[in-house]
Formats: structure tokens, C-alpha cells, sequence
């Protein structure tokens, strides 16, 4: 039997050569990278983060777009409902630019304040779910492509994608549960009742837009959208804007979470930073459906072609419509009342069921009419 | 001398076991029937000052048991040591809105005491002032509402729309909230007619800015879907339960006090009462947005009528006395001397007023001879239909709650008083 890596192997795995030859082209600041390159230890890290899978993981879609869409989503929601609303929003921090960091002042108060671990809760669980549950939330980003840009290809990486953020509503019962307290338990129980409410339409439609593009791969299914995905099957893009909506736990269905009600379910009993954790886990599951969404049904990355910025167009034009999507999201909290759980729980088991099905339908019909066109 | 150490043989011990509000069978009995005792307050976003102790199966409230009095201040104690005149301020504190039929109430329990007549002008100007105080209030309970539903543009909007009715207080009497401007035998000054003509404006901005809240909130599907046949309250059961107000005639019962016995002058100007007869969430929301139409027309008609009347003579004579001629339009520099010895004949005197949340009584027993009162007793509206709210919560699903809470406009400091 083979060795299945040699030491030569691995050295070529990680040689520079290795990393410039899949990196992404900017010809807008090519001279300064080729510049840059040159030296020595300062080249090595340039083509380490310009290669593209690190690209992915590090700059877009992973660590810094995830950070920057965090601080400017909680800001712009905040900004925008409160101009709905009459009022002028965050502004004392940072004044001249309309208190944007307001945000990140936020996240630097709760890491002063005190994380308040109380007697009736499991300490070791109560800890470690909150930072636990960054896996499901971040593992997604490595399949997402934008443009040419694609941390890891894989014909399953729709699937992949779709089965590990359906992970997230998993640890959010596991931090109701270490909570244990009478408001967290009823919220797990509200969250458990809409897990399995929106996900079964939420995979239906997924499925049917496998169905459509023929596969599920996420690359070629942004390569086969000449017609975006949302004129294809509109019906499926619906279903999942409103399973987002469900997900994400945004009003009208803001049902687990319920400050009023039952002041903040599963995380009622988080303080300080981990607070400020739990807290941000809707917003990035938002960032991921998002982008997802972009990727199924707005063509991806797919625009016109910047020839200035090369591979980084598509990532602006994946970013442009997953903030689009986003802020969508955003507006419906100044417009809606919450729903019961009983009735969030009809509308899905029944009419969000039904057109779920009739968009498998339409998957089915142009699947089979364009089977040899496209498949 | 040596000091001695003091022992008193007191027998103090401290208790042992851990206090609840709530019985001990209560809580065995829930435990047995596999229910689920919830306490939802006093520090719950969704409670207010007062907590709600709720026995549940599964989701649906079994039981509900309030357990009020945590903004409790003494305020009919507080009242039998102060002046007739320094209950004024003391009584409009528990209703942070209602300023002007909170006075009103008390101003008309110690004229029915002295048989003042208030002139024509100051009686008017108090419907205007009440009215504003109603359309003030409701708007206060629309917007809890809203934010108990996660409606927070619900929210925002009507304290803003109370912006300008505060502003028009704030024109007529000098002061945004608690005026304290009606005394007995009328208003602490005149109004002029430019101040008139602003509150007139008030209302056309009123009613238009409510037509966009209406599209926003009133008529949102959402809302609608959350309020609809939800804390029903029938006919029987809400006379049963002694609910009064808007919550009374949302169950379809025609009554209001402002028409049964008409006081200032209320039966010269024409109004409807609105009622429904569904008795759920909604409709108990909507005769209230009614009543916000109501009032503005009142208002106007109000407005209209002063239009025509001379300026000046606001307080009665039989209160002035000596003082007619010159605080007959402004009693400003005279207070104390007309009002500072006030003593009221012996006996008992009682005034119904329908507050912005309804019936309102007081109820002042004087000895005859002093200037503070016997006994001064205070029921709020809130108080009144506090054993409706619990009822109506019973069935309903734990989400309801807030719907319901949100749908009575339940304001704990103004039962508790």
C-alpha cells in the first residue's frame, strides 16, 4: 500500500509555489502584490492569505466579512427601524458617521462585565455551548463561493451546508437546557417546536432547487444560473425567505427569543460576554441563509465582471446581494407584531408545507423538461 | 456611672421557611396535577409593577393569580393629612396620563360637598382637558400594547402622537403632565383663544398621524392575528366580573358615565359611545381607537363653543367669595387665601367620573370642622376590572398573556394608588 502523503508531498502542500498558483488575481493592486511577494517571510503570508481556500476562510465570506457584516447588521437594523420609527437610533458613538461602532462599544462592555454563572444551572454546559456553537455557525462559510473564490469544493456542498446550520437549533436547546430555568426551559421548548416547524420546508425547498440546477454543488449551481434561481422557481425562493425569517427567529416569528414574554428564552439567564455571544448566534445564522439564498436563487456571484478587481467582483457582487437579502430581514422587525407558537406552528405545518411541495413540483417539471440541457 | 446592657425580652425569630405570595395548597395541588407554576414578575419586561402567579398546563394559563400592591403609596392615607386643596396634586399621580379626569373627579366630589355651580367657560375648558388626558392615555396603553405584541414601531408612535396632546397640557396649564389645573369651582386661569385654536390644530395632526398608525398597527395582519378572539370576555361575565370603561363596553354593554350622569358638559356637546360586542383582545383595543375619535370631536365641538363665549369668569363666585373681582380669570396670587381654609360640611360625598380607563370614585368623608379629610377613599378603574383581566386570562395560551395585559392597559401604580 501506497504512503498516502510523503514529507515531499506535504512540503509541496505548503510551499508558496503551492499557494500562487491558486490565489486570487487582483490586477487593480497586482503590482503591489508582486511587489510583495518578493520578500521573503512577508511573501510567504501574502500568498498564504491571498490563496484562495485562506481567502475564503479568513477575508470572504469567513472571519472578517462575518465580524464586519455582525457590527454594520445590528447598527443598520437599529438605524433603520429607528428612522421608521421617528427617532435617530445609536449616534453617540462615534457621531460624525452616525454612531456605527455603536455596535463594537456594545461587545467591549459586555467583555467588562461580569458572566454570571447561577447556582441552578450546569456550569460546565452553560459555559461551553455559547462558544460551541461557533462550529455549526462557522463551518458553513467554508462551502459558500464566491466568484472563483471557494474554500473547500465539494459536490455535496449544498447538503453539507443545509445539514450543518440545522445543527445550530440543536445547541440552542443545549443552552436552554444548562440554563434551567423556568423562562429558558419554556423557550427551548417554543425553539425545538419551530426547528422542526421551518426545516422541513426549508429542505424542500433546497431540494427543489437541487432538482432544478440538477446539483449540488454550489459552484455549478452558480455557473447554471444565467436565469437567476428566483425566476426559475419563485416559489421555492419564497419558501425560503420565510423559513430565513423562521430561522433566523426574526419577527413576525420571534418566538423563542420573546423579550416580553418570556424575556429572552434559552438565553434568559446569560450575562457579559456570554450574552453578547448567544446573542449574535440569529445574526450570523442570518449571514449564512443570506448568502445561501444569494447562492441559490440571485445568481451568486455572478454580475457584471470588474476587470479591475478580478476574482474579488464576484465576491462584491455575492456581498451586495447577500446584504440586500439581509437588510430585507432587518426591515420586517418594524413592520410585524410576533405571532403565538400555535400559530407560527399552522402557518408552516400547513401553508408553508403546501407551497414548499408545489416548489418541489416546479424542481420536478424543470428537471425533467431541461434534463441534457443543463444536467 | 457603668453602662448596662439593655435586654429586651422580645421573642423574635426569623422565619424559616421561604416566603411565597402564594398559598401552600396552591402550589401542592399544582404539583400533584403535573401543572407548572409560573411567577411572571414583579421584574419581568412583560408584568409591570405586579406580579402574575400562573398555574399552567402545558401551555394554556389555568389559573391566574395577581399579586398587586408593589407601587402601593398610601395615597388615601397620605390625603387624610394634607389640605382639601393638597390633595390635587397628591390624587393625579397614579395615572401618568389621565391628569385631567383623575382631578376632575376629586374637584367634583368636594363641589358636590360645597353645591358650587362652575361657570360655563371653566366647564368646557375641563372637558377639553379630560378629553386630552383620554386620547393621552389610550394612546399610552396602544403603544404597551404594541411592544407587549413585539410591535416596537407600535410602540413608538403613539408616545410620539403624545407629544403633541402633551404640548397642548403643557399650553393650556403650564405643565406637560400633572397639571393640577382644575380646582374647585373651576380652572386655575383662563385660555386664550390662540391657545384654543393650537389645541384645535392638535387634532387635525392627531387624526391624520393616526391613520398611518392605523395602517401600521391597527389593521396589521399580525396584530389582528394575535388579538382576535383572544381573553373574550362575554356580556354576563363582564358585569359579573365588575369591569368598567372601554373594557365593559367592549363587551357590548352601553355604559359610560359621561352619558348616564352627564357631568360638566358633556350632554351639550353630541358624541357616541362606541361598543362592541365581541369582548375579545381586539375589539377591547379597537373601541378604545374609537373613543380617541370620539374625544377629538368632542374637543373640537368644545373648542367651538368657548369661540363664542366671553373671556374670563373660569372660577365660581360661591368659591371666590370676596376674591370675585379679582381672580375671577386667573386665581394666581390668591390660592392660598381662597383655598387655604377650605372645610367641607359633614358627611359623605361621592363623585363617579369616567376616567380614559374607566369608572372612577371617590369618596371624601369631611367631620364638618377641620380643612383635611376624614377619610378620603379612591378606586381606580384598574382596581375595578383587575378580577376581569385575571378571568380573561384563564384558558388562554402563556403568549396571551401580554396580549391581554396590553388589551386592559393594566397600569399597576394607578390600582395600587
Amino acid at each position: 500500500m501506497p504512503e498516502l502523503f510523503g514529507v515531499s508531498d506535504i512540503l509541496d502542500v505548503i510551499s508558496m509555489q503551492h499557494f500562487v498558483q491558486n490565489m486570487v488575481s487582483i490586477p487593480l493592486i497586482q503590482p503591489v502584490i508582486d511587489f510583495l511577494l518578493q520578500i521573503p517571510v512577508l511573501g510567504y503570508i501574502v500568498a498564504l492569505i491571498l490563496w484562495k481556500p485562506m481567502f475564503a476562510l479568513l477575508i470572504f465570506p469567513g472571519l472578517m466579512t462575518l465580524l464586519t457584516v455582525l457590527l454594520f447588521i445590528i447598527w443598520f437594523e437599529r438605524k433603520l427601524t429607528a428612522r421608521i420609527q421617528w427617532r435617530k437610533g445609536p449616534l453617540e458613538v462615534l457621531r460624525w458617521a452616525g454612531g456605527v461602532i455603536q455596535a463594537l462599544a456594545d461587545g467591549l462592555r459586555y467583555f467588562f462585565q461580569e458572566v454570571i454563572v447561577h447556582r441552578d444551572a450546569h456550569r460546565l454546559y452553560f459555559l461551553q455551548f455559547p462558544i460551541l456553537i461557533f462550529i455549526p455557525v462557522l463551518l458553513p462559510l467554508l462551502f459558500i463561493p464566491a466568484g472563483t473564490i471557494v474554500g473547500i469544493k465539494s459536490p455535496y456542498s449544498l447538503a453539507i451546508t443545509v445539514a450543518v446550520v440545522s445543527l445550530i437549533p440543536v445547541f440552542i436547546v443545549a443552552i436552554g437546557w444548562a440554563s434551567n430555568s423556568r423562562f429558558a426551559y419554556i423557550g427551548t421548548v417554543r425553539e425545538a417546536f419551530m426547528y422542526f416547524a421551518y426545516e422541513i420546508p426549508f429542505i424542500i425547498s433546497v431540494i427543489s432547487m437541487i432538482l432544478v440546477y440538477g446539483t449540488a454543488d454550489m459552484v455549478t449551481i452558480v455557473e447554471r444560473q444565467a436565469i437567476p434561481g428566483i425566476i426559475l422557481n419563485p416559489i421555492a425562493a419564497l419558501v425560503f425567505f420565510i423559513t430565513t425569517v423562521m430561522a433566523t427567529s426574526r419577527l413576525p416569528f420571534e418566538i423563542p427569543e420573546a423579550d416580553q414574554e418570556i424575556a429572552f428564552g434559552p438565553f434568559v439567564e446569560y450575562s457579559g460576554i456570554m450574552f453578547g455571544l448567544v446573542m449574535t448566534i440569529a445574526y450570523e445564522k442570518m449571514y449564512i441563509l443570506s448568502l445561501l439564498m444569494s447562492i441559490l436563487f440571485l445568481g451568486g456571484g455572478n454580475g457584471p465582471a470588474i476587470p479591475l478587481l478580478g476574482d474579488i467582483s464576484g465576491v462584491i457582487w455575492l456581498f451586495i446581494k447577500a446584504m440586500a437579502v439581509m437588510v430585507s430581514l432587518a426591515f420586517l422587525r418594524s413592520i410585524y407584531a410576533r405571532l403565538r407558537l400555535d400559530q407560527a406552528l399552522r402557518v408552516s405545518w400547513t401553508t408553508i408545507m403546501k407551497i414548499s411541495l408545489v416548489s418541489l413540483a416546479i424542481g420536478v417539471i424543470i428537471n425533467l423538461t431541461t434534463v441534457g440541457v443543463v444536467g | 456611672m457603668t453602662e448596662r446592657e439593655v435586654v429586651l425580652d422580645v421573642p423574635v425569630q426569623p422565619p424559616t421557611d421561604l416566603f411565597l405570595p402564594i398559598p401552600k395548597k396552591f402550589l401542592e395541588e399544582a404539583y400533584r396535577g403535573d401543572d407548572y407554576v409560573v411567577l411572571v414578575g414583579p421584574q419581568h419586561p412583560g408584568s409591570g409593577h405586579m406580579r402574575l402567579i400562573l398555574r399552567i398546563k402545558g401551555d394554556v394559563i389555568l389559573e391566574a393569580i395577581p399579586d398587586p400592591g408593589y407601587v402601593h403609596r398610601c395615597m388615601e392615607k397620605l390625603a387624610e393629612n394634607r389640605l382639601y386643596i393638597q390633595n390635587i396634586p397628591l390624587f393625579e399621580r397614579p395615572a401618568i396620563m389621565d391628569t385631567g379626569n383623575v382631578t376632575l373627579g376629586y374637584v367634583r366630589a368636594i363641589e358636590n360637598a360645597l353645591d358650587v355651580e362652575v361657570p360655563e367657560r371653566a366647564k368646557y375648558i375641563r372637558m377639553i382637558l379630560a378629553e386630552l388626558s383620554r386620547i393621552g392615555t389610550h394612546l399610552y396603553d396602544a403603544g404597551i400594547l404594541a411592544v407587549f405584541l413585539g410591535h416596537t414601531t407600535g410602540f413608538m408612535w403613539p408616545f410620539a402622537l403624545r407629544e403633541p396632546i402633551v404640548e397642548a397640557i403643557t399650553r393650556i396649564s403650564g405643565v406637560r403632565v400633572t397639571s393640577s389645573f382644575i380646582i374647585p369651582g373651576g380652572v386655575r386661569r383662563d385660555v386664550p383663544w390662540k391657545t384654543l385654536e393650537f389645541v384645535r390644530k392638535t387634532t387635525f395632526v392627531l387624526e391624520k398621524r393616526l391613520k398611518s398608525f392605523e395602517k401600521i398597527f391597527i389593521r396589521n395582519p399580525t396584530v389582528i392575528e394575535r388579538l382576535k378572539d383572544v381573553g373574550v370576555l362575554s356580556k354576563e361575565e363582564a358585569i359579573k366580573f365588575g369591569v368598567v370603561g372601554p373594557f365593559l363596553r367592549a363587551s357590548g354593554v352601553e355604559y359610560d358615565v359621561r352619558a348616564v350622569e352627564p357631568y360638566e358638559a358633556y350632554d351639550s356637546v353630541s358624541w357616541e359611545i362606541p361598543i362592541s360586542d365581541h369582548g375579545d383582545s381586539y375589539s377591547r383595543f379597537l373601541v378604545r381607537v374609537e373613543e380617541i375619535a370620539q374625544s377629538i370631536s368632542i374637543i373640537r365641538q368644545a373648542v367651538n363653543e368657548l369661540r363664542s363665549m366671553p373671556e374670563g369668569n373660569i372660577i365660581s363666585e360661591d368659591i371666590l367669595q370676596e376674591y370675585s373681582e379679582v381672580a375671577s380669570s386667573d386665581i394666581r396670587g390668591f390660592f392660598f387665601k381662597v383655598f387655604g381654609n377650605l372645610v367641607l360640611p359633614s358627611g359623605e360625598f361621592t363623585s363617579l367620573t369616567e376616567a380614559a380607563r374607566g369608572t372612577l370614585l371617590y369618596s371624601i368623608i369631611s367631620d364638618g370642622e377641620s380643612n383635611i379629610p376624614y377619610r378620603a377613599r379612591v378606586i381606580t378603574p384598574g382596581w375595578y376590572y383587575l378580577k376581569g383581566f385575571m378571568e380573561a386570562l384563564r384558558g388562554e395560551r402563556l403568549a396571551d398573556l401580554q396580549a391581554i395585559y396590553g388589551s386592559f392597559g393594566y397600569f399597576p401604580p394607578e390600582a395600587d394608588r
